[in-house]
């Protein structure tokens, strides 16, 4: 910059030809010359390449008024892989997650959605769920006439590679990132003051292999270790539910009992956590299991033919019944079909049964709650799991982030079409204000569920029938719940 | 409250401490010494978001609503420069630490914002601030907020102000400052924000002020109105209950009503367009927002276009 306005001043004794080739060469040679010594500057750096963090760059890249911006993304993983990502027809990804119509709606306004193999996306028209100890049920589906103008869908499931596999062709189709993946982030500094620049307060990425990148804004998409949020000295808060969440990918014996015209998502809350099965396409289902260590421990070491009664068990037998063949190290095959034939059920109001277990795909991760202080600090942004992470029991921890991501996008526009320092704090304040609040409270909503679930005998437990029957029977409160839940009800936060 | 033509007569002010002035012909008509070192005061404290500036931070993105209304609204006899989308030469007068100079330099349709400011303390902050962003350094033909190569230059202004950095300091008033000798090297938009009212010559310094707009280009300014409503807010409860505004930043009796200007802008045989004007209101806790009329009582914008 120095070379710059010299030069200038100099200008009245140089033809103006000579100087601007000057100028340039100046300028060009004082690039190459510090390129090596000072960070490449960015307007956002997102370090984080899953779902959050890729939606974040698409819809910056996609929105007009911020497509200017330098943008970058930072991911430890190999990019290439999640863009390669094919799987045949009857071979499910066993980490899935239930995407509100409002994300996909906004996945298709950035225009990911039509990138998704939507052969593989699975939209589900009806969810059962039942309390384990005694049966009573609520269940949302839409009464004839009463589905909202946006379709019976109540949500879609879809494999999480599917989503980002689809966003990274999008980000591709755009172009305009720079993409560092395989890359550690060694540490974050902050950067120096020169005689030009002050960037003192600009957050620098230091990447393994010696790459340096200053970002106007630093954006935190790291997952719920982030060590994005640690370098800002936020505080994340909560506690760890001593369970774990068993998933799997299942087959089942049709493609459901309302057919491929409606599936059906089944939800059985069972003293030591909820079994969920969502449905695929055809005969597929995926399974969410929240128990506690020991039971993940045992189903993660059974047979498949053992793994199959288990959760066949779980939608069917009572409590005891569970407890009791999560003792066996093996046999639970046997011990379930004899269980079977003394415990009555309506065959139509579980889900179909489970025939097979995809090799492979039977993995557990540990469940727990956090929420950080705040998500944002000078010239940093949260969004995602780094923000916040909830117990997976209503099927809205990706969403939040996807939320997450629209609020900051729309402010970072405003604050680009204001002129604003898109990293400063006051830009970012309208982030947390729309945000933080709501995720708060589904956060809280949904502990108090696994709470309230938890509790296996006592005055809870008639109680909480009693309300989830209330629920069942007042049809206004029920569909104002699966809007709220569908993401296309009034915002009450 | 009566009204007053902006005449040549200095009007009355309560700082027993002022000196006196010299005739408003004189190159620091505009410029108040006691108002100067009130505002050198601030410097330091001018760019904390929760500090006594907070209000002009909040009131900024309105600033480039209604300069973004006033170049959509423009006149189609502006047949002199050719419709320029990209590439406004901006002029803010009395920029203080620069929260609009920086704001609008930020903006893709912006080519370069000169900002001026008597007070030397005032601009030392504002150079600071202003280094710590990269991007306000560099000229007009740089992409975004990296350093890169020049491309050719791509607006529709001269060749004179290529290379033109997109952030100029100066330590100028406007009677200093050298004004541009052909018309069309004047500025898009000259924006007076928040100090006509600290002026003790308002008619002069307007007359000097609006010597620097292009044909075809506008004068924004904002100020308030001289009211008792204006008086309770502004004085009584910004300044000493509440304390949002620094104590003694204002002098009510140097407010100055809507219609003043308009009279005074409408005596200039035909030299500008009729004004547009948006009046806002502050509550604290929730920011400012435009309301309708409120230009009568309160803080307003005034924007006219230079035929």
């Amino acid at each position: 910059m120095d070379a710059v306005i010299r030069t200038r001043s100099r200008a009245a004794y140089i033809c103006r030809s000579c100087t601007r080739r000057f100028r340039f060469q100046r300028q060009l040679r004082r690039t190459y010359a510090s390129a090596a010594a000072q960070p490449d500057i960015y307007d956002v750096v997102c370090v984080g390449g899953g779902p959050a963090g890729l939606s974040l760059l698409t819809a910056l890249r996609a929105n007009p008024v911020t497509a200017h911006l330098r943008v970058a993304l930072v991911e430890a993983q190999d990019l290439a892989k999640v863009r390669s990502w094919k799987l045949p027809p009857d071979r499910f990804s066993n980490r899935c997650s239930s995407l509100t119509p409002s994300s996909a709606l906004f996945l298709d306004q950035i225009g990911a959605w039509r990138h998704l193999e939507r052969d593989r996306v699975q939209a589900y028209h009806e969810m059962q769920v039942w309390d384990g100890v005694t049966g009573a049920r609520i269940e949302f589906d839409w009464a004839p006439g009463a589905a909202p103008p946006a379709g019976t869908t109540i949500a879609y499931m879809n494999e999480n590679l599917n989503l980002t596999s689809g966003l990274l062709k999008r980000l591709e189709e755009l172009g305009g990132v720079s993409v560092f993946d395989n890359a550690r982030v060694e540490r974050i500094t902050y950067g120096e003051e020169t005689d030009e620049m002050d960037l003192r307060e600009w957050p620098v990425v230091h990447l393994a292999g010696g790459k340096q990148l200053s970002a106007r804004l630093l954006v935190g998409a790291d997952g719920a270790n982030s060590p994005v949020r640690s370098f800002a000295g936020i505080e994340a808060r909560g506690w760890d539910y001593n369970r774990h969440g068993v998933v799997a990918t299942l087959e089942m014996e049709g493609d459901g009992w309302g057919g491929e015209g409606t599936k059906i998502a089944y939800q059985r809350f069972l003293p030591t956590g909820p079994v969920a099965m969502l449905p695929l396409p055809g005969n597929y289902s995926t399974l969410v299991w929240s128990t506690t260590p020991s039971n993940a421990s045992l189903l993660k070491s059974l047979s498949a033919r053992d793994f199959v009664a288990m959760v066949n068990a779980a939608f069917r037998l009572s409590p005891t019944d569970l407890q009791y063949m999560h003792t066996q190290e093996s046999g639970q095959a046997e011990e379930y079909s004899w269980r079977l034939e003394h415990t009555p059920f309506d065959s139509r109001a579980v889900p179909q049964t489970v025939i097979g277990v995809q090799d492979g795909t039977v993995a557990s991760f540990p469940l727990k709650l956090r929420h950080a202080d705040t998500y944002i600090a000078e010239r940093v942004a949260l969004v995602g799991d780094a923000a916040h992470t909830i117990h997976p029991l209503a099927g809205q921890g990706l969403n939040q982030g996807q939320g997450d991501v629209q609020s900051l996008v729309k402010t970072i526009e405003d604050a680009v079409s204001h002129g604003k320092d898109i990293g400063v704090t006051m830009s970012l304040e309208p982030y947390v204000a729309e945000r933080y609040a709501a995720n708060h409270v589904l956060l809280g909503v949904c502990d108090k569920l696994h709470k309230l679930y938890s509790v296996g005998s006592g005055p809870l437990v008639p109680l909480r029938s009693v309300g989830l029957a209330a629920v069942n029977a007042l049809g206004p409160l029920k569909a104002f719940l699966m809007n709220q839940a569908a993401g296309n009800g009034i915002k009450v936060f | 409250q009566p009204s007053r033509t902006l005449g040549t007569t200095p009007r009355v002010h309560h700082n027993p401490s002022a000196t006196t002035h010299s005739s408003p012909s004189s190159s620091t008509s505009s410029v108040n010494e006691t108002e100067i070192s009130h505002f050198s005061a601030l410097a330091s404290s001018w760019w904390d978001p929760h500090g006594p500036s907070r209000p002009l931070h909040l009131m900024n993105p309105l600033r480039h609503d209604f300069i973004r209304a006033c170049l959509s609204s423009s006149s189609s006899r502006d047949s002199t420069s050719p419709t320029t989308p990209t590439g406004l030469r901006y002029l803010d007068v009395g920029c203080g630490g620069g929260i609009f100079a920086e704001s609008a330099a930020r903006l893709p349709t912006t080519h370069s914002v000169t900002a001026i400011d008597p007070s030397p303390t005032i601009l030392a902050v504002a150079r600071a601030h202003a280094k710590r962003d990269p991007f306000l350094l560099l000229p007009h033909n740089s992409s975004s907020s990296s350093s890169s190569s020049s491309s050719s230059s791509n607006n529709n202004n001269s060749n004179s102000h290529a290379g033109e950095p997109r952030l100029t300091y100066l330590n100028a008033t406007i009677e200093t400052l050298a004004l541009p000798a052909r018309p069309a090297d004047r500025f898009d938009v000259v924006s007076v924000f928040e100090v006509v009212e600290h002026v003790d010559y308002p008619a002069a310094f307007l007359d000097r002020v609006g010597e620097f707009v292009r044909p075809g280009g506008w004068l924004v300014l904002s100020t308030i109105a001289r009211t008792w409503t204006s008086w309770l807010t502004t004085k009584l409860v910004a300044e000493d209950l509440l304390g949002v505004v620094p104590r003694g930043t204002h002098d009510w009796d140097k407010y100055i009503n809507e219609g003043e200007l308009r009279a005074y802008f409408e005596g200039k045989g035909g030299l500008w367009g009729p004004p547009r004007v948006m009046g806002v209101v502050y509550v604290p806790g929730l920011g400012w927002k435009e309301v309708r009329g409120s230009e009568k009582v309160g803080n307003y914008f005034f924007g006219v276009q230079r035929v």
